[in-house]
């Protein structure tokens, strides 16, 4: 069952005070980031369950979430690298590292590793060209990147889920 | 040194929080405006000058002054801060660094716009940035800047910052509205034009976040002052974010009168071209705007040298000039291939357009197949052509301005660098193994002559 705990469901109603009177709809891009945090993707059953909190139409959150190539329509790894490849990254090597990643993770854009740890995406232009090449995992950015930088972020990534584990 | 509005305290230590900044004197311009009444303030920003730092360029003021004021119903100022045009990183650092600055200009923006609730839209990937404003907001609001009856003035206003989801077309002020509204990003047929028609119907005014920032000091120094700086029709200070094969990438706020060679090869700005190459071609406003080679955006074609200003910048209009835009400056150096960089352009907006609009939805798309035909050497002469008649018919055919954001970037780059297009065809083989290099494009140019197009 798909359900929001009772502080989560606090802040949805927090989030749908922010906006006009009858307009709850107005929060359903902040409600499926929530969702999205909270399950880890959104599946038919979460946004069903996101159209019930804001009393919309089940359709209405599909074409929100397919529109958006923030919300992921599929699991995804425990570790999303967004690598940008825009112009100004482009010219810095993004390239090379989206090549590097793949290689070290054996997996292609778009894919995910067979132990569900890491999912290599690629990424139009992030607002970091000036701190290129760069990628966005999860909250935050990763700039500068070099081979060595990325080794060094996969190596702590799998420590960090060993610990977790 | 330049004279710096609003980057000039960046660097002080906890300025990010609201002890620091307003010891440094923040938050005085919501203590004055709140003192005079709202139309008073819009007259202000007029005086000023200030034009649209997201891009467009268009003068502030006037903007406001076309807000519809029906009886009874609430109005809305929106902060764009959804920043997603390749080369344009300003916003973000304004916000991450100096978060109350932001905060305070949109007070006294919302009260010159008789705005009691207003909204951030910010993208979805800049995901630590809210935590840093919404810290600003309770600041602001515990010390009385923001919430109801602010400095028992009467006036009341709610800061709420919304996050979009991964979209560029959503920084459109019309997309961004619809996207406000829990919808998709799809741009609106204007008229009616935000001003009347907005978020919920509502009158709304959507301004960029360095925009709204620049209200602090325009409102402490007053209009007049503030048009004193810069030259002509290009007032006060410019945040411009440099990127690409420089030695100083990073974000500048400069004064409209410094050329546009000090500002890449001086060590204040840019620092001149890294590894000691050679200036190749820059975009100096954003992807959307026209790549120029070195000669060209060094000096105009009149031989002037060019500065970095809203009219300097277009000088000779697209045939030898480009736009400010968004200040987003990209630099390639001579290594860099005009036609690869063209081609992840256009991948961008393929991936961006919102699919409305066919001239731009399957154009789109076409330019970025031809583009990358030609980069990998399996082009056709009369690919060049194809490409030029497809860009020309999205431009001025579609709903919003992302279609011509898409043609530009190709004319210019088959405009200037034609050259290089054609030796992808002619010396396929070799195209794989090195770049055309520098070529002619930053030899001097013969003046005056024509503009050739
Ligand atoms: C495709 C497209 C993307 C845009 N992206 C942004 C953006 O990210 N940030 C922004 O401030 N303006 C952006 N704009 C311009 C806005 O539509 C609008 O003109 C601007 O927010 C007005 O603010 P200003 O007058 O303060 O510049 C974009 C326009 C288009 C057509
Ligand atoms: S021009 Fe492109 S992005 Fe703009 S409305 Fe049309 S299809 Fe959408
Ligand atoms: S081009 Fe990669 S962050 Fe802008």
């Amino acid at each position: 069952m798909i359900q929001f705990s009772q502080e989560q469901l606090d802040k949805v109603n927090r989030i749908i005070a922010r906006y006009p009177q009858g307009k709850q709809k107005s929060a359903l891009l902040p409600v499926l980031h929530l969702a999205q945090d909270v399950f880890g993707w959104l599946s038919t059953e979460t946004m069903d369950y996101v159209a019930t909190l804001l009393n919309i139409e089940p359709i209405e959150v599909y074409e929100v979430a397919t529109f958006y190539t923030m919300y992921n329509l599929k699991p995804v790894g425990k570790y999303v690298f967004e690598v940008c490849q825009t112009g100004p990254c482009m010219i810095q090597g993004s390239d090379d590292i989206i090549a590097y990643i793949g290689e070290k993770l054996d997996i292609k854009p778009g894919e995910t590793t067979a132990d569900g740890l890491f999912t290599l995406k690629t990424a139009e232009c992030l607002g970091a060209c000036g701190y290129a090449p760069m990628m966005q995992m999860g909250k935050f950015y990763k700039e500068h990147l070099t081979k060595e930088k990325v080794d060094a972020i996969i190596a702590e990534c799998r420590s960090q889920a060993l610990v977790n584990q | 040194m330049g004279i710096k509005l609003l980057l000039e305290n960046a660097h002080i230590e906890g300025i990010r929080y609201f002890d620091a900044y307003r010891k440094n004197g923040g938050y005085r311009s919501v203590e004055k405006a709140l003192k005079m009444a709202p139309d008073e303030v819009v007259e202000e920003v007029k005086k000023s000058g200030l034009r649209g730092r997201g891009g467009a360029g268009f003068p502030t003021g006037m903007k406001w002054s076309f807000i519809a004021k029906p009886e009874g119903v609430p109005r809305h100022l929106v902060c764009n801060a959804d920043e997603s045009e390749p080369g344009t990183f300003k916003d973000r650092y304004l916000m991450e660094f100096l978060p109350h600055l932001l905060i305070e200009g949109l007070i006294v923006s919302s009260y010159a716009l008789g705005s009691n609730v207003t909204y951030i839209y910010i993208r979805g990937e800049y995901a630590w940035i809210p935590d840093i404003l919404e810290q600003a907001i309770e600041e602001a609001r515990a010390n009385g800047f923001l919430g109801k009856n602010i400095l028992n003035t009467g006036f009341d206003c709610e800061i709420y910052v919304q996050r979009g989801a991964g979209a560029y077309i959503c920084g459109e002020e019309t997309a961004l509205i619809e996207s406000l509204e829990g919808k998709r990003g799809n741009p609106r047929i204007k008229p009616p034009f935000p001003a009347v028609k907005g978020a919920w119907d509502r009158p709304t005014v959507v301004n960029n976040v360095e925009t709204l920032a620049a209200v602090v000091p325009i409102i402490n120094m007053g209009g007049e002052e503030y048009a004193k700086i810069g030259v002509g029709r290009s007032t006060g200070t410019k945040l411009i974010s440099a990127c690409g094969n420089i030695n100083k990438p990073g974000v500048y706020e400069i004064d409209m009168t410094i050329s546009v060679e000090e500002f890449i090869y001086s060590d204040e700005w840019c620092g001149g071209i890294k590894n000691g190459k050679r200036l190749k071609a820059c975009i100096p406003g954003g992807s959307s705007v026209p790549i120029l080679p070195a000669n060209l955006l060094l000096k105009t074609a009149k031989g002037e040298q060019r500065i970095m200003n809203y009219e300097s910048l277009s000088d000779g209009g697209f045939a030898t000039g480009t736009m400010m835009g968004s200040g987003g400056f990209i630099v390639l150096d001579e290594d860099q291939c005009v036609v690869k960089h063209t081609y992840t352009l256009a991948r961008f907006y393929r991936h961006e357009s919102c699919g409305q609009c066919s001239p731009c939805r399957e154009g789109t798309g076409w330019m970025e197949k031809l583009l990358l035909r030609l980069d990998q050497g399996q082009g056709k002469m009369s690919d060049i052509d194809l490409l030029w008649d497809i860009q020309s018919k999205i431009e001025g055919n579609t709903i919003c301005p992302l279609g011509d954001a898409a043609a530009w970037p190709v004319a210019a780059a088959i405009r200037h660098f034609r050259d290089e297009f054609e030796w992808h065809i002619t010396n396929a083989a070799e195209a794989q193994t090195r770049n055309f290099g520098l070529a002619h494009y930053a030899d001097p140019l013969p003046v005056p002559e024509p503009a050739v197009v």
